[in-house]
């Protein structure tokens, strides 16, 4: 192989000498990334073509003189020519070009100045942005710039020479989980899970530092478990030390029956973000201000207005959610036949066939208001007595996994049963319509809001679905994961095989995993 | 300079007084990532640097190869948002 390396060239010398650092730093800052309101009006006012004035072109500062002129018109050429200025700066990207080797060069010195100028200038930029105009969508920020290894990684990587290509149809992450009685509630939730992209990323780039003394950290043991799945072995997997751990944890789990899944799930992410310390080092004690990795994935914001109905006051609270349990028609809580269509299917392009009930249906329903019966009156603090109001439920913040848990498992007093009633489910989820600022707009007048088909921050994309078969007696756990975008596989305990879309869509449905489209830097 | 170029000239100034230019900048690079064009671009890029031999081919090429294609792939939307942005930054500073 060949290696390319950013070539300088020798035609810079004759410019690094005597104070060239710090004029070539004075360029930067004044006519390629300026980044106060004086360097700006400098470079708005001077950065025209001295030959032209014109100020697209390509236009270009000479190294050694102030001197502008257009790249297109050849104009900077000329000058190059003229006064044997062999060295030129890019006013749009910082290049700089040598006329002698009539190419862009790349020399080590000058890219690290550039470099330090442009992070210099974005940080300021951000601040004028905040200052100037209150809000900033443009994003300007940290600029992305590749990975490059650091001297332990680039140790690591000669110390392991194997490596794995993924192609599309490669199935690495797929793997099967044996059954150790009963043991399929756990299993259902582990492929979903080990198939959670973001979570997948931060465990096999191994970011969990360990501080327990024990060996009973269950992330180590999620750690160890996505090495598994990801490790191209075939052979289903044995987990009992999983097993062995969930049990020492979370001890309504222990024992040889089946348990709910979903249950399983709130318990496992509960011991793994007890178990995370922030792994940046500081303790993860707030579960109100907690940036450990399940928090960052699973963790989104409920807000739940109380109005009074005398003087319309509103109490807000947010609590934190990692899962939306929702009602289902048939069970014994009034679920209000709401009338086919509205903002929230059609947004999200379901049909109504056969009057099946919907995924936005059970949102709909999560966040109408509820008027609160006169046996169950507020303290209103405006009116100072107990009053009659109503109550509505909606999103404030939206995790990056949006976990719906369809309660289909009825506890009431009087029955246990289940609720098979057929809920259909999109690819695609749009939480816009459920969203506290939705509801704000709507509140304000401004109703049917025109679709921002700009704003992609609340679009889901279906990523896993969680099944349950049988009875509330006796039942069993499947999943359906998503792989390489479009490939869906079915994993029933140690069989994994190929599903097609139709056949995830067509399922019952009890938990569904979405992951958000878009992801934004902080 | 005819009224034209004069008015572009005086638009552009504006722009990077207010720091518009930038953030117009990165609101642009942002959607041209999103829609794909960048990836294009890339693979264009990759065309061209085979075509010409890694060795032999300068930045001076792939800028003639394939501006005319970058120009023409720029879809629709893009630039109907980025001329909305612009007349709304405008008409915000509007002592031109």
């Amino acid at each position: 192989t060949k290696y390319i390396v950013p070539a300088g060239c020798p035609h810079v010398n004759g410019f690094k000498v005597d104070n060239w650092k710090q004029n070539l730093r004075v360029i930067y800052q004044c006519f390629v990334w300026s980044g106060s309101v004086e360097s700006r009006k400098r470079k708005a006012k001077s950065c025209i073509c001295h030959l032209c004035g014109a100020h697209l072109n390509r236009l270009h500062s000479c190294l050694y003189c102030v001197f502008f002129g257009c790249f297109t018109k050849k104009h900077i050429h000329e000058h190059a020519k003229n006064k044997r200025h062999n060295l030129a700066i890019d006013l749009l990207y910082g290049g700089i070009y040598c006329f002698v080797c009539q190419d862009y060069i790349y020399d080590k010195d000058m890219e690290q100045i550039a470099k330090e100028e442009q992070r210099k200038t974005l940080r300021s930029a951000l601040v004028d942005c905040f200052v100037s105009c209150g809000l900033c969508d443009a994003g300007v920020g940290e600029k992305y710039s590749t990975w490059e290894p650091t001297k332990r990684e680039l140790e690591l990587l000669r110390h392991n020479p194997k490596r794995r290509r993924i192609t599309t149809n490669c199935t690495i992450g797929l793997r099967g989980l044996i059954n150790l009685g009963n043991t399929c509630f756990m299993n259902c939730i582990v492929q979903a899970l080990t198939h959670t992209p973001l979570l997948r990323d931060f465990f096999l780039s191994d970011r969990h530092k360990c501080e327990m003394q024990s060996n009973s950290c269950l992330v180590c043991e999620m750690s160890q478990l996505f090495q598994e799945f990801y490790s191209g072995h075939r052979s289903p997997h044995i987990p009992f030390r999983l097993l062995h751990l969930v049990w020492t944890h979370a001890r309504h789990l222990a024992g040889y029956e089946q348990q709910d899944a979903h249950e399983f799930l709130i318990a496992a992410l509960d011991v793994l973000h007890r178990h995370c310390k922030d792994d940046n080092g500081k303790k993860a004690n707030n579960p109100n201000n907690c940036s450990c990795i399940i928090d960052q994935i699973f963790t989104g914001g409920l807000q739940s207005d109380v109005t009074c109905q005398v003087c319309h006051g509103v109490s807000t609270t947010i609590d934190p959610f990692w899962d939306i349990s929702l009602d289902l028609p048939g069970s014994s809580t009034p679920f209000w036949p709401l009338s086919p269509g509205g903002d929230g299917s059609t947004l999200n392009g379901e049909s109504h066939l056969s009057g099946a009930t919907t995924l936005t249906d059970c949102l709909r329903r999560f966040t109408r208001p509820e008027h609160l019966g006169s046996s169950a009156k507020i303290k209103c603090s405006g009116c100072h007595s107990y009053q009659e109001s109503t109550k509505q439920l909606t999103m404030k913040k939206l995790p990056i996994v949006a976990c719906f848990h369809l309660k289909r498992f009825e506890h009431s007093a009087k029955l246990r049963r289940k609720i098979t009633t057929y809920v259909s489910f999109p690819l695609e989820l749009d939480m816009t319509p459920f969203m506290a600022s939705s509801k704000e707009s709507r509140m304000n007048g401004q109703y049917q809001q025109s679709v921002d088909v700009f704003n992609n921050d609340n679009k889901y994309s279906l990523f896993a679905v969680v099944n349950h078969q049988g009875t509330l007696e006796s039942g069993h756990y499947t999943t359906f994961i998503r792989q390489h975008k479009d490939q869906w596989f079915k994993c029933d305990d140690a069989i994994i095989t190929k599903a097609s879309i139709k056949d995830v869509l067509d399922s019952e449905g009890y938990l569904l995993f979405y992951h958000k489209q878009f992801l934004e830097y902080e | 300079m005819n009224k034209d170029s004069q008015m572009r000239a005086a638009i552009n100034q504006k722009l990077i007084e207010m720091g518009e230019r930038e953030r117009l900048k990165e609101l642009l690079r942002a959607k041209l990532v999103e829609c794909g064009w960048k990836d294009q671009m890339k693979a264009q890029c990759k065309d061209v640097i085979r075509e010409k031999g890694l060795e032999h081919v300068t930045v001076e090429d792939l800028v003639v190869e394939i501006t005319p294609k970058g120009r023409a792939l720029v879809p629709d939307s893009v630039k109907k948002e980025l001329l909305q942005r612009i007349r709304a930054s405008l008409a915000q500073h509007s002592t031109l």
